[in-house]
This record gives structure tokens, C-alpha cells and sequence, in this order.
């Protein structure tokens, strides 16, 4: 209910914002108008370009018209027109979103932008006027964050959407390929074109398989390794996954909360055991804040050598962030090492069932091991830290949640158990042999000690 | 010699289940944790026999604890109150063993039906009964359901605390039962005390 009231209210602010725009259209409009002889007013609403919109086109319609930049890229002023016209953009028109041009200078020798990046940069402006809601979400985004970074490849709204061809729910429904995403994501789309969601997108894109922003979001897409909102985005389709894997699972609910979803489910892809500074106060992971390194200082600090933090460096780290909030802990999950891996998600039939994959001595999964912290950007730092962290005595304390049976194992309670084995063995044994040796002495009768008559008198006397 | 009874019918059953039970519990939870380097049986049956048993053995434990809270058996494991008392028995009895025995003097321990154990079977049965095996139990329904448990296994120290002290007493254990039979087995025959904790009967000396 909240959301169709949020969703009537976002429709009606896009409607006054284009109604805003469609104003200003009106206006350049009626200058043109007067430019131009009184007939053929085409309605937009047909799929037809507005007269309007044709005469932009007659010259934006001609194949190679272009600008240069300023630092001698081109920028391509060539539109098409039938892709216009078909797109959800066509019901504003051009002026809706060139409301800057000046027909009486127009084509301006105005100032030019430096880079088509910088051009770009300034558009986004242009769309958040009708797409207030969808630019909101997207300054929340991962993206948002990079281009506030100053990342050269963080992506804009035109780098997703092209704003003269932009269809409604095109990237819902339309071929994998076309989706943007792979432009920036290519190793994670090839991966996602062969896995079982792919593929069964690829065959029918109505079918319910789930494409890049159906998991990650479109506009508010926050780094994937951060935050449980990929598990979720799993479940949501999947709701009764838990229930499923509770029926042959032991443990099945700590394995939801202990491993990622596709450690198991993309069997190809190598793993690793991901150690994540957790407050546990705060109960949320601990996020370095923007321009206070602590994390990768404190973790170069305590890994001198450079081959990854070790037991005792671990702990020195630990003891580093505690010192700063007192209750910082590591908390551990078994996922699969790198994004494009993620996406190598098999059918059902192919996921990893056999408990020994982990569940045995240097099992693959626990031979590579980083501690991560949330980045002011969202995504994860990491710091390598060597396999014995999760075998060596220290773990019962520094590794305290994070616990595989047999692919984890403290080795110096396999010392103590063959210890008590052979102990348990060697006594009898030893004393059998004694007792064999001495074997000349014949067994004596009771006598009972003062001691022992009196506790026996005791007993009697009790019963 | 004469008979003398003193394990009642539902202490030879719980011992029994408890033996049994023990060795599945010891050879599963072996199973479990060496997988790859013992291949039995494979990791699944293993863990689930290992639940299943563990619940059995609980609902015995339980059922010996009853038992004892209301029967005056229970004096069998009341403690010596005194140290210098028990002190005193608990070397007369290691000496015996240490030496006695291969001498072939007789045990200074003479079992009645409330004094069943000597000083050194009342101290350890004390720990095992009222201290180990009750972590066990707790420890293992911890781990057999981690996320239901996830409370309590964290005010305990983490999961893997919780594992550390379950794999103790198991090692504690897996030591214990060679040892336990061995002694058993000191009887004025090897067989003797088998057999009394069949029948419910110790043959004991005549005085």
C-alpha cells in the first residue's frame, strides 16, 4: 500500500517536472513555429515525430553530423529519427531536454565542454529533472560513489540509457546482450550468459530468469560483496530454499548464514574464506571512514613481510581495532573468490552436495583466506592472511565464529587425540604386561583394612 | 564368596546403552572429523547417526539421573567430604594398582551395595557424570543446531569455544574408553565385573 502511495507520488512529481519541461518544449516550439510553414503537425502520441522534432531532425537526422570537443573528441549531433520515435522520449520531444539551445544562435559557437565525459557529467542534471526518484536511488549507487571518486568509468544515465532510443522496461525484457551492464561488466556478463540464469534468459526473457538489475538493483546498486542483499535478492526467487536445504542439510540454516549461495551453486569457481571485521555492538561490519585509512595501514603494520597476515599478526590487527571499539570480532564466510566467478551459477543438479569438498583436511575452500572491512565506497578492502589463521590455537579466539568441521580443525587437538589414544591403548597394554610379568605371585586373599570395615560396617549399619 | 547385588536393573541398562552409545558416539565423531583421512562412512550418515545417538545417549543420561535423584543409590556418589580421608584412599588404591596388584595382594577397595566404587572410581565418576558428560550433551545440541543455538554459542565464547570444549571431553573420552574396560577387566576374574553389570550381582569376598 505504502509503495503504490510512494509509487502515485513519484509519477505525479515526474508529471509535474514534464509538465514543467513540456512548457519550456511549448515555448521553443512556438518559435519554431514561426519558422516553419503551418502544416503537417504530427502527434506525437502516435509514434510519429512532433513537427516540431522533425525539423530538428532534418539536420540531426543526416548520418556524420558531429561536433568536436575541446580536447578533439567528437561528439555525434546525428539522431535516428525511427529509434526517436519509438522511444519513450518521443512524447517530450527534443526541447524537453535541449531547452538550452537557442534558435536564434543556433548551431552556437558556444563554449565547448572539454571531454564527451564532460558532457555527459552535465546531462545528468537534464534527466533528474523528470526522473527525480530514479536519480535519488542513484546517488546512493555504487557508480554514484565512483563518480564521486573522480572514477573516469563510473557510469552516467546515458551510459545505460540511450537518451534518443531509451525504451520502456528495455532492459526488463530485452535481449541479454543489449543489457548495459556488459559494457563496464564484461567477465561478469560472459559469466552470467552461461550460467543457469543466463541461459534460461537467453531462451525466453519472459520467462522469469533473473538479468543483472533484478539481483543488483538498477539505480541503487551497492557493491555486491557488501551487505546481504545479494542472499536476499536469491531468496526472494528462491523463497524456500532454506526449507529445501533443511530436508537432506545438516545444519542447513548456519551453512545460509556461513556460506554464500554460489560457493555452492557455481561449482567451477574457486573459493575462499572472506574474515570480515564485524562490531558486534553496532551489529553491523566495520566501514572505514572517508579519509581515515585505518585498515590497510594497520594491516601493511602488521603484515611486515608481505605474505599475508599470520596468527599472531591477526591478532595484533584485532587487537588494533578493539582498541578503537571494543567490540570488534571477525566474523567469517565461505564465498567465491572474485564477482565474475559469482555468476558461473549452475543447474540444481550441478551444485556441490558432497560434504568432503570442505569438510575435510586442506580442502580448497580454506586455502585462501583475506580479512575485509567495508571501503568508504562501499566495497570491500581486503588484506590476505595466511591459512593457519583458521587451524592454529589463537583461532578459538581471533576466528571465534567461523567454524568448518574437519576443513578447519585446530591441529593441536589432533595431537592431544592421538596423545589419549595411545595413552588409552599403551596403559592397558603396559600394564598387562607387567601384570604378565609378575605373573609368579599368586593372588592373596581380602583382608580388609580398618579403613575399609569401617566404611563396610557404615553401609550395613545404613541399610 | 558370596553375591552381592548392587547395580540395580536400571543402572545395567543405562550402562549398557551408554557403552554402546559411547563407542558409536567416539568411532562417528572420529568419522566426522577425520573425513578424507578415515573413509569409513561417508560425511552425512556419519553426522546423522552421531545426532540421532547423541539424543539417545542424552535421554540415558537423564534417565540415569532420575534414577539416582530418587533412589538412595545416590549415596554411591556422594564425595568423601573429607580430603585427608579421601587423599588417603585414592593412594591406597593407586598404590594397589602401581603395585599391589602385580603382587598379587588383594584390592583395599571391598565393594558393598552403597560404597560400589573405590576413591579413585568415586572422584572420576563424579566428573564424568555431573561434569563431562553433562557439557557434552550441552555442547552437542549446541553445534547440532548452530543458528537456533546462535545465542547461547556466542555467550559461551563462539562457535568455535564451543567446538574446542566438545572436542576435549570427546578426546577426554576416546582415552577413557580403552582404560574403563581395561580396569574392568581387574576383577578377582577378568570376567567378573562383565558379568556383575549383566546380572546386577558383584561376587565379593567373604569376610
Amino acid at each position: 500500500m505504502i509503495s503504490l502511495v510512494s509509487k502515485r507520488a513519484n509519477v505525479a512529481a515526474a508529471a509535474v517536472a514534464t509538465l514543467r519541461l513540456a512548457t519550456r518544449a511549448m515555448l521553443v516550439g512556438a518559435a519554431l513555429a514561426l519558422l516553419l510553414p503551418p502544416s503537417g503537425l504530427a502527434s506525437a502520441a502516435d509514434g510519429a515525430l512532433s513537427r516540431d522534432d522533425q525539423t530538428c531532425l532534418a539536420c540531426h537526422g543526416q548520418p556524420g553530423m558531429e561536433k568536436d570537443m575541446a580536447e578533439g573528441e567528437k561528439l555525434s549531433l546525428q539522431i535516428k529519427g525511427k529509434a526517436f520515435a519509438a522511444s519513450v522520449h518521443n512524447a517530450i520531444g527534443c526541447s524537453a531536454c535541449h531547452a538550452d539551445i537557442d534558435l536564434a544562435k543556433h548551431p552556437a559557437a558556444d563554449k565547448k565542454k572539454q571531454t564527451l565525459r564532460e558532457f555527459s557529467i552535465a546531462k545528468v542534471a537534464v534527466c533528474r529533472q523528470c526522473h527525480e526518484d530514479k536519480s535519488k536511488l542513484y546517488e546512493e549507487s555504487i557508480h554514484a560513489a565512483l563518480l564521486r571518486e573522480g572514477n573516469p568509468m563510473a557510469p552516467l544515465c546515458s551510459d545505460c540509457h540511450a537518451p534518443h532510443a531509451v525504451l520502456a522496461k528495455a532492459a526488463a525484457s530485452g535481449p541479454i546482450a543489449e543489457v548495459p551492464c556488459r559494457k563496464c561488466h564484461g567477465a561478469v556478463f560472459k559469466a552470467y550468459a552461461q550460467s543457469v540464469h543466463g541461459l534460461a534468459r537467453a531462451k525466453d526473457s519472459n520467462g522469469g530468469a533473473p538479468i543483472c538489475a533484478d539481483c543488483h538493483r538498477a539505480h541503487d546498486v551497492t557493491a555486491a560483496a557488501s551487505g546481504n542483499h545479494i542472499k536476499e535478492a536469491c531468496l526472494a526467487c528462491h523463497f524456500n530454499a532454506l526449507q529445501l536445504h533443511k530436508s537432506w542439510l545438516p545444519n542447513a540454516a548456519h551453512h545460509f548464514e556461513a556460506v554464500s549461495c554460489p560457493a555452492c551453486h557455481a561449482p567451477m569457481a574457486p573459493r575462499r574464506v572472506d574474515l570480515k571485521l564485524y562490531d558486534s555492538s553496532a551489529r553491523e561490519r566495520v566501514a572505514e571512514k572517508s579519509g581515515v585509512p585505518r585498515f590497510e595501514s594497520r594491516a601493511m603494520q602488521a603484515d611486515s613481510k608481505g605474505q599475508g597476515l599470520d596468527a599472531l599478526a591477526l591478532q595484533s590487527l584485532l587487537k588494533e581495532f578493539n582498541h578503537d571499539n571494543g567490540d570488534t570480532i571477525l566474523r567469517g564466510r565461505l564465498e567465491v573468490d572474485g564477482g565474475p566467478e559469482a555468476h558461473m551459477l549452475a543447474a540444481k543438479g550441478k551444485a556441490i552436495k558432497d560434504c568432503k569438498t570442505c569438510h575435510r583436511e586442506g580442502a580448497a575452500p580454506f586455502q585462501k583466506v583475506t580479512i575485509s572491512i567495508v571501503g568508504p565506497d562501499g566495497r570491500p578492502l581486503r588484506h590476505g592472511a595466511q591459512q593457519d589463521v583458521l587451524q592454529g590455537p589463537t583461532s578459538i579466539d581471533s576466528v571465534r565464529g567461523f567454524y568448518a568441521i574437519g576443513g578447519t580443525r585446530i591441529k593441536l587437538l589432533d595431537i592431544l587425540l592421538v596423545l589419549a589414544l595411545a595413552s588409552g591403548i599403551a596403559v592397558p597394554v603396559g600394564h598387562l604386561s607387567l601384570k604378565w610379568l609378575f605373573r609368579k605371585y599368586p593372588r592373596q586373599s581380602s583382608v580388609p583394612s580398618a579403613q575399609e570395615n569401617s566404611d563396610s560396617a557404615s553401609d550395613k549399619n545404613n541399610s | 564368596m558370596h553375591k552381592l547385588f548392587v547395580h540395580p536393573l536400571p543402572v545395567r541398562v543405562w550402562h549398557w546403552i551408554n557403552a554402546l552409545g559411547f563407542v558409536v558416539m567416539i568411532a562417528t565423531g572420529i568419522q566426522i572429523r577425520y573425513i578424507g583421512l578415515i573413509d569409513l562412512v561417508s560425511f552425512k550418515p556419519a553426522v546423522e547417526v552421531h545426532n540421532a545417538v547423541g539424543f539417545v545417549l542424552i535421554a540415558n543420561f537423564f534417565g540415569w539421573f532420575l534414577f539416582y535423584l530418587f533412589s538412595d543409590k545416590i549415596r554411591v556418589y556422594l564425595p568423601e567430604l573429607s580430603p585427608a580421608k579421601h587423599f588417603a584412599a585414592s593412594f591406597r588404591q593407586l598404590k594397589f594398582y602401581g603395585y599391589g596388584i602385580f603382587k598379587g595382594q588383594p584390592n583395599p577397595h571391598h565393594v558393598s551395595v552403597y560404597h560400589k566404587f573405590n576413591a579413585l572410581q568415586s572422584m572420576t565418576y563424579q566428573i564424568v557424570m555431573l561434569l563431562l558428560v553433562p557439557i557434552q550433551c550441552f555442547t552437542g545440541v549446541l553445534l547440532w543446531d548452530v543458528e537456533r543455538f546462535q545465542s547461547a554459542i556466542t555467550l559461551a565464547g563462539g562457535l568455535r569455544v564451543v567446538d574446542t570444549v566438545h572436542v576435549l571431553v570427546f578426546i577426554f573420552f576416546a582415552g577413557f574408553i580403552f582404560i574403563h574396560p581395561y580396569l574392568a577387566s581387574l576383577g578377582h576374574t577378568w570376567s567378573a565385573h562383565f558379568k556383575a553389570m549383566i546380572t546386577g550381582y558383584e561376587e565379593v569376598e567373604d569376610e
